[in-house]
């Protein structure tokens, strides 16, 4: 019992931050109906950031968070203005451009060799103060970079909820993620709301960057990793849908975690894709999304 | 004018017949051997392959410098590499190329056993030999190929070596071990440990509490440490490559899973990044090496000195097979005096080398059997222990190897 308990908690926990994840995936699809290939890229650039910032200067990995998300934004916003904006403007016509997804794997591919050629291919860790460290509730032991990784997870998705609903930038990315003509014609500047999106979205992918380099690893494809089950969660949760990937993600570290107690863990992989087939067929719009995004 | 140009047609005229004639005599002289190297250099066991490389490309350098393969002219050797991406398919489609393409010589790697596995078949289909320094899965050498020799033990050497060991060192404490965990990678190369390991485990009376595999791209190895918790085993046997291992060995200290004796199987473990990144968590851990650094054979410290002041780390065993296998391939191109593979294959089989730069290997000497296998390569277990305040791998096992005045923690957690 205490190891299914113990389960539960390490699968929420792990959960909330493959919710983390998907979080800026789920947003950029949201507001700019574009499946972002280069997402696990991002968030590889993302821990790559905090690496070099703990590692280099030697300060506290949650410190990091004070850096790494801004120039994560910085790096999203500009990538989008550069690179995906022309793109956008001469398929204008397109609802859902393709030529936009074989640009995110273009960038995809280039982000990851770049990494290759400036880190080489090893894979590094950092240890940090809380790196193995946990504490008890009684027989459950709880590791404190996953609990701190989880706190931060809820809080990141709860300000991004606060953000969308409460604020004009907020309300226009999600005007533009209805209707992106009639929000045009209300004055909202579409190419600038993409650019706040695919910022935000990068900027979230460097706060997952912040919390998963204390206990995992890096590397030039380390994003592959996190980019299949990313995808996952999203349909799990609804394309567009915040609350839907936080749920999403922690379905599948419940499943990974829980699952696996009962079964070589070897399994729980086949069953998640299994699940998301499922999905695919029963309900394609997900926990969380709205038909129309189908 | 017409003097001049005379003379110089002269020149070059004679110069023409001089390097005509220089030439086919020093035909012999100019050839370089070509060593054809599948390795994995990118993806994750890129800094195996990397390590591998560099102990090779020492080695070349001292046997060109020290002049070549002399019964061939004083032939230089030249290693071509190509990158396996650690997948068989690359691999397969590599070894081809350098064999049909590059045309080399003869072949080495490729340390994932998945991808020597049938890149040896491609080397046997050519006919070209092939000398595998490292990958340990035994039907490498049990296929009844010709041409595939390898120089370190093999995978089930490594099993029967740790059950020695657990044996022995139970005798020499006097502390009895009954039950016992198998965790795994998935691959090619943990699944064939295990299968082994169930034999032994077996055949010695421990009680199996768990077997399990995991995949070691795994995000989270929180799920299996807790089963390895709810097992409670005495003895912990692990096989992992080198970014799980890390992850598998700070999350056994996180979730404070401590079993008596814990035992694992080199790669991942034995990566010199390793230590530095799982620090005191990986205290008392016992693994196991062809080669460790405290070896007590001839040279093997100044080697491991001039490895390290070049490239900024030590030697480990991969590297050390890796480096012996370079001497292995020109002792035998030395004895065939040619380059035909044929006859290359039939020196490398009559291969008896027990002195020279390649014997800092922690065996007696490189021999191989009717199968291809080195009959004398053996292993050795280190411990993780704390000297003068640093963490180091120490040589515990075969006794009459263990670093002088060491006393082995066994049980390591009570």
């Amino acid at each position: 019992m205490t190891a299914v308990i113990q389960a539960v908690i390490n699968g929420t926990m792990m959960g909330a931050m493959y919710g983390l994840t998907a979080l800026g995936l789920t947003l950029i699809f949201g507001v700019m109906k574009v499946v972002n290939f280069a997402h696990g890229s991002l968030l590889m650039v993302g821990m790559f950031t905090a690496y070099w910032l703990i590692k280099l200067t030697g300060i506290h990995p949650y410190l990091a968070l004070l850096f790494v998300p801004p120039l994560l934004f910085f790096f999203g916003y500009s990538m989008q203005n550069l690179l995906i904006k022309p793109v956008f403007k001469a398929e204008q016509q397109v609802r859902e451009p393709l030529t936009v997804i074989i640009v995110t794997t273009g960038v995809w591919y280039v982000l990851d060799n770049l990494a290759l050629m400036l880190f080489g291919a090893e894979y590094r860790t950092v240890r940090t103060a809380i790196t193995g460290t946990s504490f008890s509730l009684g027989e459950i032991i709880v590791s404190i970079p996953k609990f701190s990784g989880f706190l931060v997870s809820l809080a990141t998705a709860a300000g991004l909820l606060l953000f969308m609903k409460k604020t004009r930038t907020g309300k226009a990315l999600q005007a533009t993620s209805l209707d992106r003509e009639a929000a045009n014609l209300m004055g909202i500047d579409q190419y600038r709301i993409y650019n706040m999106a695919f910022g935000i979205g990068t900027a979230i992918a460097g706060i997952a960057g912040c919390v998963i380099i204390p206990f995992y690893y890096v590397y030039p494809s380390v994003g592959v990793v996190f980019d299949i089950r990313a995808f996952i969660i999203v349909v799990l949760g609804g394309l567009g849908s915040i609350q839907g990937a936080m749920l999403g993600g922690v379905i599948i570290g419940l499943i990974e975690s829980v699952f696996s107690q009962f079964m070589p863990s070897t399994w729980t992989e086949a069953i998640i894709y299994a699940i998301f087939l499922v999905i695919l067929f029963v309900k394609p719009s997900g926990l969380f999304g709205h038909k129309q995004d189908w | 004018m017409n003097k001049v140009s005379f003379g110089k047609k002269l020149t070059g005229l004679i110069a023409a017949a001089v390097l005509t004639a220089g030439l086919s005599g020093q035909a012999l002289a100019q050839k370089t051997i070509k060593i054809g190297n599948v390795e994995p250099m990118s993806g994750p066991s890129a800094s195996v392959g990397v390590q591998g490389k560099q102990a090779r490309e020492m080695a070349i350098e001292e046997i060109n410098a020290a002049g070549g393969i002399k019964s061939l002219g004083g032939a230089k050797l030249e290693l071509v590499y190509a990158d396996s991406k650690s997948d068989p398919t690359v691999g397969v489609s590599e070894t081809e190329r350098l064999i049909n393409t590059e045309k080399v010589n003869i072949m080495t790697g490729c340390w994932n056993s998945a991808v020597t596995y049938p890149a040896t078949q491609t080397a046997e289909r050519y006919g070209v030999p092939f000398v595998v320094p490292v990958s340990v899965r035994d039907t490498i050498t049990e296929r009844g190929f010709k041409y595939v020799f390898r120089v370190a033990a093999k995978d089930s050497w490594w099993v029967r070596d740790q059950f020695r060991f657990l044996k022995d060192m139970q005798e020499e404490t006097g502390v009895k071990m009954k039950t016992i965990a198998f965790v795994f990678e998935n691959g090619d190369w943990g699944t064939g440990f295990a299968e082994k390991w169930r034999d032994l485990a077996k055949k010695d009376g421990y009680e199996i509490v768990l077997d399990e595999p995991y995949p070691s791209t795994a995000t989270d190895l929180t799920p299996v440490v807790t089963k390895i918790k709810s097992a409670n085993p005495d003895v912990l046997m692990l096989v992992s490559n080198a970014a799980d291992a890390i992850l598998m060995t700070n999350t056994l200290a996180e979730m404070k899973v401590k079993p008596k004796v814990t035992i694992a199987s080199g790669g991942g473990h034995a990566d010199p990044k390793f230590l530095e990144n799982t620090n005191k968590n990986a205290l008392n851990m016992f693994d196991e090496v062809e080669w460790n650094t405290d070896v007590n054979k001839p040279g093997a410290k100044e080697t491991n000195a001039k490895f390290k002041a070049k490239y900024g780390y030590d030697l480990a065993g991969e590297s050390v097979d890796a480096y012996a296998a370079m001497y292995v391939i020109a002792d035998a191109f030395e004895r065939a005096a040619s380059t035909d593979p044929k006859k290359v294959r039939d020196a490398l089989a009559a291969t008896n080398l027990t002195k020279g730069p390649a014997m800092i290997v922690s065996y007696d000497g490189v021999e191989f059997d009717e199968s291809g296998q080195n009959k004398n390569a053996g292993i050795v277990i280190v411990q993780v222990a704390e000297i003068d305040g640093k963490l180091d791998r120490v040589t515990v096992w075969p006794k009459a190897a263990r670093h002088a005045g060491y006393k082995p923690v066994f049980p390591a957690n009570k």
